[in-house]
């Protein structure tokens, strides 16, 4: 009688995930779980990394189809892996940022440029460890802290690593308060971290109405790779700067922004299956990503010192390294590091500045990155 | 792919042309945000009747 139960209970046993499951499944299932566990507990970008995490953790249960090609997080990944997603994240962006502090003070737009060191560290870091230029360059873009950017740019340079940098990507920004802190404090005095800036000028509704379509005429013209996604963070900003359409910047803002949020999410959690994710080249990926972010925020906290040196009203070196474009992430953390120092320093309105000057820096160098290649 | 070599010194190449040019096209942006407070010279918006919303008339 045992005899003939037992090949039945196996036979059950070899259909259900149990079978199947790795080492590596359980490595990554801790990884999803520990996002997961950061987002809730640590409140690191909880909008990220709840879905990223989970994502990963259900993806890794051997049986589960979610992300087979019929499974939802499937099609999920393939409005990320059309370009429909980048775009629409912009849009709501737009929709919801203020550009008032970058046009407010040009001059801070500078360290939009400065903060990218680290992208062509990564670059060139990525071709000596055997990466193509065209990889080297998808793996670079991780440094300019910019998730939708990075996606874009990878699906026209190097698709087949969309998995390990959209997960870097994504990871390291919600990891940047944990990251860039060290860094900031190793490059500055306590003396330049106290320091106050002017109050910055009123913008004119009318600038602010100017300003997206200007940028987007000058990013259609000169970068097309790219203009897909600045055009549709301009019309979000156009949206909301009129004030006649509340309803669409409300929405674009709001209710789209968390679908899409949504997605992109999970879309990015299914492709950390260990199987594919596991891989030495995943792990160089990684490991080029926090190299980038970190030179990133060195060069703009170097870069705003560098400015000092001819400014007449000088500027808190902290602001630097918020031309890492993740907005606001970035921005919050040169506030809070200059808050430390100095609690009556509320720098977060001028950080917005740079902060989104990176935006634009990460655009710029991701265009000129894919016409030096000649992809478009 | 264009004519620059898929080697280090292209990567290097690459990176020292594309921060570079960063830093000008970045200092353009900066120089129209610098000209932009010119346009309130010559128009300007009435902000109450755009915050009234769009008109269904």
């Amino acid at each position: 009688m045992l005899s003939e139960i037992l090949p039945l209970c196996r036979a059950l046993l070899s259909q259900t995930g149990l079978s199947h499951f790795t080492l590596g499944n359980l490595l990554m299932i801790a990884i999803g779980v520990t996002m997961v566990f950061l987002a809730v507990v640590k409140k690191y970008e909880p909008f990220l990394l709840i879905g990223i995490g989970f994502a990963c953790v259900v993806v890794n249960v051997p049986g589960s189809d979610l992300a087979a090609p019929g499974g939802l997080f499937h099609y999920a990944y393939r409005g990320v892996g059309l370009l429909i997603v980048p775009p629409l994240i912009f849009l709501g962006v737009g929709a919801m940022t203020d550009f008032g502090p970058m046009i407010a003070n040009p001059k801070l737009v500078l360290l939009g440029a400065g903060a990218h060191l680290g992208i062509f560290v990564a670059l060139i870091l990525a071709k000596l460890i055997g990466f193509s230029l065209a990889e080297a360059g998808a793996i670079g873009l991780i440094g300019g802290a910019d998730g939708p950017m990075a996606i874009f740019v990878t699906m026209k340079l190097a698709p087949h690593l969309l998995p390990p940098i959209s997960v870097a990507a994504y990871s390291y920004m919600a990891l940047m308060p944990l990251i860039q802190p060290p860094i900031m404090r190793l490059l500055t005095t306590k003396a330049e971290r106290e320091m106050g800036m002017k109050q910055l000028r009123q913008v004119s509704r009318l600038e602010k109405i100017v300003f997206p379509i200007l940028i987007a005429v000058v990013v259609n013209l000169f970068f097309p790779p790219v203009a897909p996604l600045i055009t549709m963070l301009m019309l979000g900003n156009l949206l909301r700067e009129t004030l006649v359409v509340n309803r669409l910047v409300d929405t674009a803002g709001g209710p789209l922004l968390n679908v899409i949020t949504l997605v992109l999410t999970t879309a990015i959690g299914s492709t950390m299956n260990a199987e594919s994710f596991l891989t030495v080249r995943s792990l160089e990926i990684v490991g080029l990503g926090l190299i980038a972010f970190m030179f990133g925020t060195g060069s703009g906290v170097v870069t705003a010192k560098v400015m000092n040196l001819f400014l007449k009203d000088k500027i808190n070196p902290l602001l630097g390294s918020a031309g890492i474009a993740s907005v606001p992430i970035a921005a919050r953390v040169s506030h809070i590091e200059a808050y430390k120092a100095n609690p009556q320093n509320l720098l977060i309105y001028h950080a917005m500045g740079p902060n989104l000057a990176g935006v634009f820096g990460t655009a710029i160098s991701g265009g000129i990155l894919l016409a030096l290649l000649g992809v478009r | 792919m264009n004519a620059i070599a898929d080697n280090v010194q292209g990567a290097i190449a690459i990176s020292i042309i594309d921060f570079g040019l960063s830093f000008v096209i970045i200092s353009g942006i900066g120089l129209i945000l610098w000209a932009l407070p010119l346009i309130n010279r010559v128009w300007k918006i009435d902000e109450d009747s755009l915050k009234q919303g769009h008109s269904k008339d």
